[in-house]
């Protein structure tokens, strides 16, 4: 275990007390900012970003530097906008950094800003995160007292505002332009795309949306070179990740590795295994909205493209692993639930499928299913995809297709004797 | 499996108004003397504006507006909408049309300590169902719903990001981790007796029954109560269009919510329905 796990962002947790500006600049922090802010350009930090090949950590897994280049020289002010709304199930790792190394999340924010040209960066932090939103109030003040962040950056003249902002309470604000909206003070509906936040975003002008993972990242990679990074895992998605392994495992919690670790590593040898006695019947690689993979997938390495091979999706980088006392239906219904409650109702194939679905496993849960529900549930959950604004829609489908296919027998033993023998 | 509020459930009945209070007027909806929100606006009047500078725009501070008078009264109230339309220069439709979208914002009075335990999948795989119905046992009350004597209030929320910890909770959105029956005792106890870390909530009114106006369940799609397929719903003759008429027209569920500009400029008065609202 202790060769794979590497830890970068994670390097110092539960030993110093990072939220501590003085802690956290005796490990070398806010040196990078310094040094891209005195002695370099802009575009050399972009450029030792786009060379690191660091792909967002927030889910989509985009390349950060292609993203930050979408942004059109029109002499607008730009936005940089940092994505600390983490709520997808499973996924824990942004709470974690948010608590624990707040000045990490700042200096890579601003290294992000001043690598765009931007003039004003926000985080936006969940509502529920308020002991996180007080951590990063404070890290914030001392980074001003620092002057490190304000009208006069290291004494070089340079400006830079910075807004935290709580939401209050909606999973959907995590999508990037629903995130925008409900920065503006508006319902977190997602918006159409195109145009992309990176050509009309927050206040209608070029907007940079980063998850807080990639963004933390940016610091380390500027101290240790973008090959660094690059050489660190597979070539097309390398770096490192930290993985948040929750459900039926020994050791829960987050581990940072390699990208290209192999998902039975994550399992076993980081969160120490299933408990005694048990055996393995599934994995969501990531979150709630990635499909279930199975045995044969165990040593898929855990990279963005590998884990898309195999039929699911790296996402947020949240394990949430199923022994062999799972309740696949319930587990379904669960997340349907859960996607059903989120969405904004703009979409009715998502409003209106995710609640059919919901209300369709309650009642085969109740007792009261027919033979066909099965059926209508595998049909209705391929009804969903592609037919929505954001990627909410699309998420209600992979887990309960991927399971309803594997485990169909644990869905029909929930539907009566009685209305089987009646079909 | 009932996920949703029994409107029968014996607990679930509003106290109605206190002793003295006029019960012909008495609205959950009416608000404050224009006096006592005054002095608070004055207070909070500074701290708007700097929340207000944080932003570009002024409409961006609608939410932390939203959470500071919440703070204070308990609840975003119809006084305070009035001023947050005020302050950020939109309507008060608006305003209350943006606040209605997150789950945080209450526009109903709340318990002093709002308990949410998670139910999703990560907290459910360790024992969150279980968890769940002995804290509705435990505290009388179902999701969505706040004890008569205004100590508590209970949700079943979504993910909170503590799945290695979990089943997890929160309380006035402070973690609690690793949560087993008896650590809920101890909780509630500690909680109703106040000798907890935690601090109470404001609150400014007495809280009804629930403080959701539209519940998690059944008004979404009403439809789908009682029918056997998806395909067939709606259409005259069909028995998802009776459910949906009896949901919303047989049995009010809630009241219009502009009733605060009504009760206002009338004399146009809400009573309290059997239900509490």
């Amino acid at each position: 275990m202790a060769g794979l796990i590497t830890p970068v962002l994670t390097a110092g947790i539960g030993e110093r007390n990072l939220r501590d500006i003085a802690v956290y600049q005796a490990d070398g922090g806010y040196e990078q900012l310094r040094r891209a802010v005195l002695e370099m350009t802009p575009k050399e930090v972009a450029d030792i970003c786009s060379a690191s090949n660091l792909r967002g950590r927030g889910g989509a897994g985009f390349p950060t530097g292609r993203k930050w280049s979408f942004l059109p020289n029109n002499g607008r002010p730009r936005y940089m906008v940092c994505n600390c709304d983490e709520a997808e199930p499973g996924t824990f790792k942004d709470h974690m950094l948010l608590e624990e190394t707040p000045h990490q999340i700042i200096e890579g924010m601003l290294l992000g800003a001043y690598a765009i040209g931007c003039d004003h960066a926000y985080i936006y932090i969940r509502g529920e995160f308020k002991r996180g939103y007080e951590i990063m109030r404070d890290a914030l003040e001392q980074a001003r007292a620092a002057g490190f962040v304000g009208d006069n950056m290291f004494g070089s003249g340079k400006k830079l505002a910075f807004t935290i902002h709580r939401g209050s309470g909606a999973y959907i604000c995590g999508e990037e332009t629903g995130l925008l909206n409900s920065l503006e003070g508006r319902r977190g509906e997602p918006r159409l795309k195109p145009p992309f936040p990176a050509v009309k975003g927050l206040y209608g002008e070029p907007t940079v949306v980063n998850n807080v993972e990639t963004l933390a990242y940016l610091p380390s990679i500027l101290r240790n070179g973008a090959e660094w990074f690059a050489k660190a895992g597979p070539e097309r998605s390398p770096g490192f990740k930290i993985v948040s392994i929750s459900g039926h495992v020994v050791k829960p919690g987050n581990y940072e590795v390699a990208m290209g670790t192999t998902i039975r590593q994550l399992i076993w040898d980081c969160a120490g295994g299933l408990r005694p006695g048990r055996s393995f019947r599934g994995v969501q690689p990531g979150g709630g909205s990635s499909a279930c993979l199975f045995e044969e997938h165990l040593d898929v390495p855990y990279d963005f493209d590998s884990v898309t091979k195999a039929g699911s999706m790296l996402g947020s980088g949240a394990m949430v692993v199923f022994d062999d006392t799972t309740d696949f239906v319930k587990a379904a219904y669960t997340l349907i639930r859960f996607f059903s409650h989120e969405s904004c109702g703009q979409c009715t194939p998502c409003r209106e499928g995710g609640h059919w679905i919901q209300r369709t496993l309650e009642r085969l849960l109740a007792g009261g299913g027919l033979d066909s529900d099965v059926d209508v549930i595998k049909s209705a959950a391929h009804q969903l995809t592609g037919l929505n604004l954001c990627a909410l829609g699309d998420s209600i489908e992979p887990f309960l297709a991927s399971v309803i296919t594997r485990y169909e027998d644990q869905f029909r033993a929930y539907v009566p004797k009685a209305a089987v023998a009646a079909s | 499996m009932s996920i949703g509020i029994d409107s029968d459930a014996s607990s679930g009945v509003h106290p109605g108004p206190d002793p003295g209070e006029d019960v012909a007027t008495w609205s959950p909806y009416a608000e404050h003397a224009s006096g006592s929100f005054d002095a608070l606006y004055a207070q909070l009047r500074p701290q708007c504006e700097s929340l207000i500078a944080e932003y570009e725009q002024k409409r961006s501070a609608l939410i932390p507006l939203a959470q500071l008078f919440q703070e204070h009264e308990g609840y975003v109230s119809a006084n305070a909408i009035a001023a947050i339309a005020y302050l950020v220069d939109e309507n008060a439709a608006t305003v209350e049309s943006t606040i209605s979208f997150y789950t945080l914002l209450y526009r109903r009075p709340v318990g002093k300590y709002m308990v949410q335990i998670c139910r999703n999948l990560p907290c459910m795989l360790n024992g969150a169902d279980e968890l769940m119905a002995y804290a509705r046992r435990k505290l009388g009350i179902d999701h969505l719903e706040t004890t008569t004597d205004g100590t508590f209030s209970y949700e079943e929320v979504e993910c909170l990001a503590a799945c290695d910890r979990a089943p997890c909770a929160q309380v006035n959105l402070e973690f609690v981790y690793d949560l087993t029956p008896e650590r809920f005792d101890a909780l509630i106890a500690e909680l109703a007796g106040g000798n907890s870390p935690i601090a109470p909530l404001a609150q400014t009114r007495r809280p009804g029954r629930t403080w959701k106006v539209e519940q998690d369940t059944g008004l979404k799609s009403p439809g789908a109560l009682g029918v056997s397929n998806p395909n067939n719903a709606g259409g005259i003759g069909d028995p998802s269009g009776r459910a949906m008429f009896d949901l919303i027209v047989g049995k009010p569920q809630y009241e219009q919510r502009s009733d605060e500009r009504l009760l206002r400029e009338t004399t146009l008065r809400v009573e309290p329905s059997e239900n509490g609202h």
